[in-house]
């Protein structure tokens, strides 16, 4: 359980995080989503008291990160794949930290088997790819056996195995009461692993929910339908609250209706249909609708497709 | 503000922890346990072991040259008369501010070292509290200084005793004065690796640590020196190495630091040295974001 309270982070006359209140349940996976420098990496950082709060509180597991007798089995973090001396080999950098909270050797080893890093274990760290970094990461995180778990961006840079790993790996520690709480780019990924999301633009909270009720409330759900007869259908269904968009000769997308409503009036009309369907926008389309204003670092190529995705 | 909250279901926190792992329930933090996680990493990186090889080696070559250039000194009435007060253990022990480089670059790692990897996060993920990490690294610190010293000086002893013989300088194993003047060197060493983490620990950068430990513990004096104005020269003599001598004698006779302290004044101006930037250091380092 992570409990955050008006917390506020200001660097200068800069917000990076304004004002928020959430809390993530045990026994779930939440999601944290927002462009970069939305807030979501130094909320993660405040959360592990890595950095003070301007303003409010932030609790784990009851007790501010700091207050915890045993830290580590409190919380695991991933928080930067880098938070390691490139010098040192893996087993010699998980044992650093098992060693401040008296964890044993065979727990380290443990970890390392889990993650999968046991034929490069004695390796400089520096030598890591990305990848390895990561699983170092999540091998330190898990170190503690913790009831909370903080991952930034786990599967950044993990192959498709690695990425599959983390997922049933999140799954199962949600499924074993702890609280998961992580971050990622990767929208589908989030979409199959999240159970909720908490959705952060330029530091301030743009939504949260169940991952299925915060997509459709951006983008509610939409009747697509293909048909020779289009026009005529179109101009039958069509009435208050109900409004269409084309995206190719031949095909409607319908809002306000159902695909039932369309297809009885189909047939009462006789008109053929080649297709009829309900379509549920993607996390990404109401991601991209959610946190259209709030990019930071905004690029052309991204403009254009967020209008695209909601057009 | 804003306030969200996700109702889901919020299943028992009793839940069944998974049942391959080893059980770490009763692991916490320890200030052993820091300790013995500050002297892993010490001992995990090479660059440990080769700084700590270098203070050895360097002053045991030090040690030797002043050694050779015994013949000379000697041969020379303007500076054989000055050899009679010279004391063995001095001549030993001369590579110490030579030592004190690496030993300051040492001091300046432990912690610089965590700062521009992001290991910091790491380790202040592991100890919140902070303090304590600081002061395990100064421990472990000790410990390692203490004993290069004693290598570098055990080195030196045996590479320069054929020739300290020739003049009757090997220092005598039974007198007091001889253990003083290691035991002072030992001191100086372990002072300024401290001071140079306390630096460390505030300014997080490595260059600029080494050079500010540097230009303090070796190079001021003798940049101070030239400017012959009373208050700057006050400044000179509480400055590390010339404190140093108010309990260390010189170990070339023609290098006079001599700052007309005490030696209690010295030791006492060399523990601040060591002691102040790491208190402001603890001070600072809990505060500040990592």
């Amino acid at each position: 359980m992570i409990e955050a309270q008006g917390l506020t982070k200001r660097y200068g006359d800069k917000t990076a995080v304004d004002d928020i209140t959430f809390t993530i349940p045990p026994g779930s996976v939440t999601g944290f989503l927002g462009p970069n420098g939305a807030g979501k990496s130094t909320t993660m950082r405040m959360i592990m008291g890595l950095d003070r709060p301007t303003h409010g509180t932030v609790t784990v597991n009851g007790k501010p990160y700091a207050k915890h007798r045993s830290p580590l089995s409190e919380v695991g973090a991933l928080l930067d794949a880098k938070a390691v001396h490139p010098g040192r080999s893996a087993r010699s950098h998980l044992r650093t930290m098992a060693a401040t909270h008296g964890i044993s050797t065979r727990r380290v080893d443990e970890v390392i088997d889990m993650t999968g890093l046991s034929t490069v274990a004695t390796k400089r760290v520096g030598a890591f790819s990305l990848g390895m970094g990561q699983r170092l990461g999540i091998a330190s995180a898990m170190l503690g056996d913790p009831r909370t778990l903080i991952l930034d961006e786990p599967v950044n840079g993990l192959d498709p195995e690695g990425v599959l790993w983390v997922r049933h790996l999140v799954r199962q520690l949600a499924a074993e009461g702890r609280t998961v709480f992580l971050s990622s780019h990767l929208m589908s990924e989030m979409a199959q692993t999240a159970d909720q999301l908490l959705v952060i633009g330029r530091g301030t909270i743009l939504t949260a929910g169940p991952v299925q009720e915060v997509i459709d409330s951006v983008s509610g759900t939409s009747v697509r339908v293909r048909s020779p007869q289009v026009a005529e259908l179109e101009r039958l269904v069509v009435g208050v609250g109900v409004t269409v968009t084309s995206p190719e000769a031949g095909t409607i997308d319908l809002r306000g209706t159902t695909a039932e409503a369309v297809g009885t009036t189909a047939a009462a009309h006789g008109i053929v249909l080649y297709e009829l369907s309900q379509q549920r926008a993607s996390l990404e389309e109401a991601y991209m609708s959610l946190t259209q204003d709030s990019v930071e670092y905004r690029s052309d190529v991204t403009l254009t497709h967020a209008k695209e995705d909601n057009s | 503000m804003t306030t969200t909250l996700i109702d889901t279901a919020a299943s028992a926190e009793q839940a069944p922890r998974s049942a391959v792992a080893t059980r770490t329930t009763d692991a916490h933090r320890t200030f052993v346990g820091v300790m013995r996680g500050e002297w892993i990493k010490l001992l995990s990186l090479r660059s440990t072991w080769w700084v700590l090889g270098s203070t050895a080696g360097v002053m045991a070559l030090i040690a030797i040259g002043v050694a050779a250039s015994l013949d000379g000194l000697m041969a020379n009435p303007l500076t054989a008369q000055g050899m009679g007060q010279l004391n063995g253990a001095a001549l030993v022990s001369t590579g110490f501010q030579i030592g004190m480089v690496t030993i300051a670059v040492l001091g300046a790692l432990v912690i610089t070292g965590e700062y521009a990897t992001g290991m910091v996060r790491s380790t202040f993920a592991a100890v919140p509290t902070r303090v304590p990490v600081l002061a395990a690294k100064a421990i472990a610190l000790v410990v390692l200084t203490t004993g290069v010293t004693v290598v570098g000086i055990g080195l030196s002893y045996v590479v320069t005793m054929s020739k300290l013989s020739q003049y009757d300088l090997v220092p005598a194993l039974d007198s007091a004065e001889t253990w003083r003047v290691l035991a002072g060197t030992a001191y100086c060493l372990v002072a300024a690796a401290l001071f140079s983490l306390g630096l460390g620990a505030l300014l997080r950068s490595t260059a600029a640590t080494v050079t500010a430990a540097l230009t303090v513990l070796l190079l001021l004096p003798s940049i101070l020196g030239f400017i012959n104005v009373h208050w700057v020269q006050t400044v000179v003599r509480y400055l590390p190495l010339p404190a140093s001598q108010g309990f260390l004698p010189a170990g070339d006779p023609n290098q006079n630091l001599g700052s007309g302290l005490t030696a209690t004044t010295g030791l006492l101006v060399i523990a601040a040295y060591a002691i102040v930037p790491l208190v402001i250091a603890a001070v600072v380092v809990r505060r500040r974001d990592a």
